[in-house]
C-alpha cells in the first residue's frame, strides 16, 4: 500500500484483553477501535460491515488461550474469523485482511508492534477494493 | 426444524444480477436457528454482496428485513411495503418460504438464497442432523423412537444389513448406524421384542411418491 494514503484499520477488542490507553493511529493509519465485553461477542457480520464502511484491515484482539474470562469467547473469536475470511476470499476483498491477536492486559506496546505488522502486511495486499 | 444453508454468493450473485434494488428477505424461525437465513444472516449476507457488486462495478442497491416466518400469510404481509419497494427478492427462508413468498406476490420475482437440506433436529450447538423424511404414516412408536427411514442408509425396516461395523454404517463412515441406535434404544426401554414383529414393505403412497401431499382440515375453513 502506497506511503501516501493512510491506511484503515478496525480493531476489535476485547476489554479484558486490552485497553488503549492513548490512541493507536499515527500520520500512516487511522485506527478505529470498538471495544467489547468479551472477543466472543464478534461476529461475522460486525467484521463484514468493518470492510464495508472502508477500513482495509480488521483485526480482532483476544485474551490468551485458557485465560478468557467468559472461558471459550477467544475461541468463538477465532471461528468466527476463519468464517468471515472464507466469505472474505469468495467475494475477492481477501480473508487475509482479517486477523486475530492474542493480547494480555499489560501488553499495551505490543498492540502498536501489532499494528505496524499489520500495516506490513498491507503494502502486499494494498487498499480495501471494496471501499 | 427445517435445515438448510446458504448458496455460494457466486450463484447468488447471477441470480440477482439483472436488477437494481434488491431485498434479502430473512426468516427468523427454522431457517435462523441453523444459522443461515435470521436476521444476523440476512445483514451478513447483505454486506458481503454489497462488496461484491461495488467491486464488480455494479450499482446495486441491497435492502434487509427478516419477518418472523416466511411460510405464514400473516408475517408474510409484513414484508409487503419492502417488497413493493424493491425489484427482486432474495429469500433466505427454505423452499416452502421462498415459494409461499411467490404465492402471495405473484409480480414479484423471488430467489432462493439457501438450499434446503432437511427436516431435523440441532444436535448439539452447530450440529443438525436429519430426522424424519415426513412419510406420512409414522412408525416410531415399534422402533424406540428411531426412525429406520431417516436414519439408516438403506430404509432397512427389518433389521440391520450386514455391514453395520461397531455402531457405524457401512454407507459411510460419517454416518452412525441407524440400527445400531434403534436396538440400543429398544434394549434400554425393555422393548426388544418389538422386532419380533415382521414389517411388510411399506406403502410409500401417504410419502411424496405418492405425488405433492395436501392436508384439508374442513374444521379450520369457514
Ligand atoms: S416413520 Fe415416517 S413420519 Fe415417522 S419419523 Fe420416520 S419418516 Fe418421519
Ligand atoms: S449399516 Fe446400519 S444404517 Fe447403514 S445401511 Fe446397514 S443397517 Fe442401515
Amino acid at each position: 500500500m502506497e506511503n501516501t494514503t493512510k491506511a484503515k484499520i478496525t480493531l476489535f477488542h476485547c476489554i479484558n484483553a486490552f485497553t488503549e490507553k492513548k490512541s493507536l493511529s499515527t500520520d500512516r493509519v487511522d485506527v478505529k477501535i470498538i471495544k467489547m465485553p468479551c472477543s466472543g461477542m464478534v461476529t461475522e457480520v460486525f467484521l463484514l460491515k468493518a470492510f464495508e464502511a472502508g477500513a482495509d484491515a480488521v483485526s480482532i484482539f483476544v485474551c490468551p488461550e485458557g485465560a478468557c474470562r467468559y472461558t471459550e469467547g477467544n475461541i468463538r473469536a477465532g471461528k468466527r474469523m476463519a468464517k468471515t475470511r472464507s466469505v472474505l476470499d469468495e467475494i475477492g476483498v481477501g480473508g487475509k485482511r482479517l486477523t486475530m491477536h492474542q493480547v494480555k492486559p499489560a501488553e499495551g506496546a505490543n498492540a502498536e508492534q501489532i499494528i505496524a505488522g499489520i500495516l506490513e502486511e498491507l503494502k502486499a495486499l494494498g487498499p480495501n477494493p471494496a471501499a | 426444524m427445517i435445515v438448510g444453508h446458504q448458496k455460494p454468493i457466486e450463484e447468488i450473485k447471477k441470480m440477482v444480477k439483472p436488477y437494481n434494488k434488491l431485498l434479502i428477505l430473512g426468516c427468523g424461525t427454522c431457517v435462523k436457528t441453523c444459522f443461515a437465513g435470521g436476521e444476523d444472516e440476512t445483514a451478513a449476507l447483505a454486506s458481503a454482496l454489497r462488496m461484491a457488486f461495488k467491486m464488480d462495478g455494479v450499482a446495486m442497491e441491497i435492502n434487509e428485513q427478516t419477518v418472523e416466518r416466511q411460510c405464514e400469510n400473516e408475517f408474510i404481509q409484513e414484508a409487503a411495503k419492502k417488497i413493493g419497494e424493491n425489484d427482486a427478492v432474495l429469500s433466505l427462508a427454505c423452499g416452502a418460504g421462498v415459494q409461499a413468498m411467490a404465492k402471495r406476490f405473484p409480480k414479484a420475482p423471488i430467489y432462493p438464497g439457501l438450499n434446503t437440506t432437511f427436516m431435523g433436529i440441532q444436535e448439539s450447538h452447530g450440529v443438525f442432523t436429519e430426522e424424519c423424511l415426513g412419510c406420512g404414516n409414522c412408525g416410531l412408536g415399534i422402533f424406540g423412537a428411531i426412525c429406520p427411514i431417516t436414519r439408516c442408509s438403506k430404509k432397512l425396516l427389518n433389521g440391520p444389513c450386514g455391514g453395520s461395523q461397531n455402531g457405524i454404517c457401512e454407507v459411510d463412515p460419517s454416518i452412525e448406524c441407524g440400527w445400531q441406535q434403534i436396538i440400543d434404544r429398544l434394549k434400554a426401554l425393555g422393548q426388544l421384542d418389538n422386532l419380533r414383529t415382521y414389517i411388510p414393505p411399506k406403502n410409500w403412497k401417504t410419502s411424496h411418491s405418492g405425488g405433492p401431499r395436501k392436508l384439508v382440515r374442513e374444521d379450520h375453513i369457514i
